[in-house]
């Protein structure tokens, strides 16, 4: 078996120690003795149907966050994840590219910066910036993660969250929630980095990809995941009041 | 009309807090005095002829240490502030101390202010130093919770820079291609520093067009391990050779730094590099001890220098202690040590025992055991003084220690208890 990774932007798209969900990955692939391979697309670079059995997508630069967009649109790159990510290859995006992936980011001045809509949220400019661990309660029990960004992201009607805030900010600081699940994607704002110590959340996500690749129920060989284990639930005791 | 108050406010707490041995003295007297007269900075140093700013995400502890030995070298009286509190009230601490009362309503008796401020205090204390010299020496990711993005940091110092006298003389890193955009921003001259053949690893998507042309530049470095490295430098078209005794390449850069500043200040250049040879490194920077070594690492860039550095020295008798504190003045997100290369430590250190400490010690651990170090040699000890003792236990080797910032304070705290060493701020 094997797992082909696309890393999205991966030059202009890792702030926050992302690379730390790319690492995650990786490891947890091969100490499972199953090949694995990391495929960068970043501007001007095409997607095939069918080239990566799973997508990262990390944060950015306000700056970096508008090429981005544009390249999303232009090189087609967006409609290829939109529709793999309909088939049901999984995603995980966060912060920048958790926005760009929702219908719009609406900033303080000029126009908005449409996304390719893969999400059904929306993501306003705010003078709050929002940083801090955050703890939230989801599907894959517990998360935990740190949180900075200023924009406010809401949910449309009918979109599930990745879960709900037990400590910090989460979505937009209001609504308690946080992130977002379509699919097998997942957006959310948090970095620490997330994969490391929430390997349950990385396990997941390896299986869908085979799942969805080799068209069949797969049962992925468990690891000692004793200090990731340890680390996620200190953090976790330590951060929620 | 308060600034003599406000010093005398100063002195009595700094006395107190030494007194009560309740800390260096190095912020509570400043942060009073300057609630009672906040132009207190602008007053105070411009009774010193002149002033130097050093500001930037690496390296400005040593580049200030070092362009302080060579003013010391050459008979200058130095101010700075040396225990690394480098925000307004820090600054206004280390004035208030070298204020003597003796004279009528105070003066400081001082040749030369160097002034080391971090990426956002920058902003608002240079202008009130009105500084002869600033030196830009990088920008990296640090803290973001703190100071932003890196354009952002980029954009406020162009901001400032903007505002200063242009009669400045100011230097940037010419490698890294994130300090060089301030040469747009800056109506007078600016001169570049860097290493020939070298590019900083840059933050930026940008990437240097072409070679910028150097003001000061390195050429042959060779490094030589832990005992230091060896480049040649022209000044006056005469070439130098320089031995420098500090590891890594990230030094030769804040050597760069204090020689060009030293330059500019009119040192005489023989004098410089000769007195090099007593230069002892600042606490926690290459700090050498009787069984180890202390090397501090804050942030990606400044870790993954300090793992290439060490990385071919490391013995197999050889331990590590690693320590990692998410307080507010080690940044409170530590995603960074994701992005910080703990792999250039392999494979050296597979089997090598490696002690994990701190407040985010599992997540140290986490790390540890995804960049290649074999887990059943990972051991978690929470508490640093019992860390150390863990460590240091049946040692053969030596023990290299690699703390963040608020670790190593503590650390420098443990070793003045045990015995090992005396108090930091009596250092100088």
């Amino acid at each position: 078996m094997k797992i082909v990774i696309g890393y999205l932007y991966s030059d202009l798209m890792n702030i926050y120690g992302d690379t730390g969900n790319i690492i995650a990955l990786t490891k947890r692939t091969q100490w499972r003795e199953v090949e694995v391979k990391l495929k960068v697309k970043s501007l001007k670079s095409k997607i095939k149907k069918g080239e990566c059995d799973l997508y990262f997508f990390g944060g950015g630069q306000d700056q970096a966050q508008q090429l981005v967009a544009s390249d999303l649109e232009s090189s087609g790159k967006g409609k290829v994840i939109k529709q793999e990510v309909e088939r049901g290859v999984p995603l995980l995006s966060i912060c920048g590219g958790y926005q760009l992936l929702g219908e719009y980011y609406k900033p303080h001045k000029g126009p908005k910066l449409p996304g390719i809509g893969l999400f059904p949220i929306y993501t306003e400019a705010s003078y709050d910036r929002m940083i801090g661990n955050l703890v939230i309660e989801s599907m894959f029990d517990k998360l935990v993660g740190f949180e900075n960004h200023s924009g406010k992201t809401f949910l449309k009607k009918g979109a599930d969250s990745l879960g709900m805030v037990i400590q910090g900010f989460g979505n937009n600081g209001k609504d308690k929630t946080e992130g977002c699940l379509y699919k097998n994607a997942i957006g959310c704002y948090m970095h620490g980095s997330l994969l490391p110590k929430n390997p349950k959340l990385a396990d997941w996500l390896l299986q869908k990809a085979l799942e969805i690749k080799y068209g069949k129920q797969i049962e992925l060989k468990p690891l000692d995941d004793t200090l990731e284990l340890q680390a996620h639930q200190k953090a976790i005791s330590r951060f929620s009041k | 009309m308060f600034f003599f108050p406000a010093v005398l406010l100063g002195k009595s707490i700094s006395k107190l807090t030494k007194l009560l041995k309740i800390g260096g003295g190095s912020a509570a007297p400043g942060l009073y005095a300057l609630k009672i007269e906040p132009e207190l900075v602008n007053k105070l140093s411009q009774q010193i002829p002149k002033n130097i700013v050093i500001t930037g995400t690496n390296g400005k502890t040593t580049t200030a240490k070092m362009l302080a030995h060579f003013a010391k070298a050459a008979g200058l009286k130095v101010i700075r502030n040396h225990t690394g509190s480098n925000l307004e009230r820090g600054i206004a601490s280390t004035l208030i101390d070298g204020v003597n009362l003796s004279h009528p309503w105070g003066r400081l008796n001082r040749h030369l202010g160097i002034w080391e401020l971090d990426e956002a205090a920058f902003n608002s204390v240079a202008p009130k130093l009105k500084p002869n010299i600033i030196v830009f020496l990088n920008v990296f990711r640090d803290q973001l919770d703190r100071y932003g993005e890196i354009d952002t940091v980029v954009k406020n110092w162009c901001q400032t820079l903007q505002k200063l006298d242009p009669k400045t003389a100011v230097l940037v890193n010419g490698d890294d291609a994130n300090v060089l955009k301030l040469a747009g921003c800056f109506k007078g001259k600016i001169q570049k520093i860097g290493v020939k053949g070298y590019k900083i690893r840059g933050e930026s998507a940008q990437k240097l067009k072409e070679k910028e042309s150097l003001d000061f530049e390195a050429r042959n470095v060779k490094l030589n391990g832990l005992r230091g490295s060896q480049l040649s430098l022209i000044i006056n078209h005469k070439s130098l050779i320089i031995n420098l005794p500090l590891p890594g390449l990230y030094h030769v850069y804040d050597f760069l730094a204090s020689f060009a500043l030293g330059i500019n200040l009119g040192l005489d250049s023989k004098k410089m590099l000769s007195s090099l040879k007593n230069y002892s490194p600042a606490f926690g920077r290459v700090e050498e001890l009787p069984f180890g070594c202390i090397f501090l690492i804050k942030n990606p860039t400044g870790a993954t220098q300090v793992f290439e550095t060490i990385a071919p020295n490391i013995k197999p008798e050889d331990r590590l202690l690693f320590a990692l504190n998410d307080n507010i003045a080690d940044g409170k997100d530590i995603s960074w040590i994701w992005d910080a290369e703990f792999e250039k430590l392999q494979p050296t250190t597979y089997n090598l025992q490696t002690i994990c400490s701190g407040t985010r010690v599992y997540d140290l651990a986490v790390r540890l055991k995804y960049a290649g170090v074999d887990p059943k040699s990972i051991i978690v000890v929470p508490d640093l003084n019992k860390a150390l003792k863990e460590a240091r236990t049946g040692l053969k080797g030596r023990l290299f220690i690699l703390p963040t910032y608020t670790a190593m304070l503590e650390l420098q705290s443990i070793l003045v208890k045990t015995g090992i060493k005396k108090h930091y701020w009596k250092e100088e």
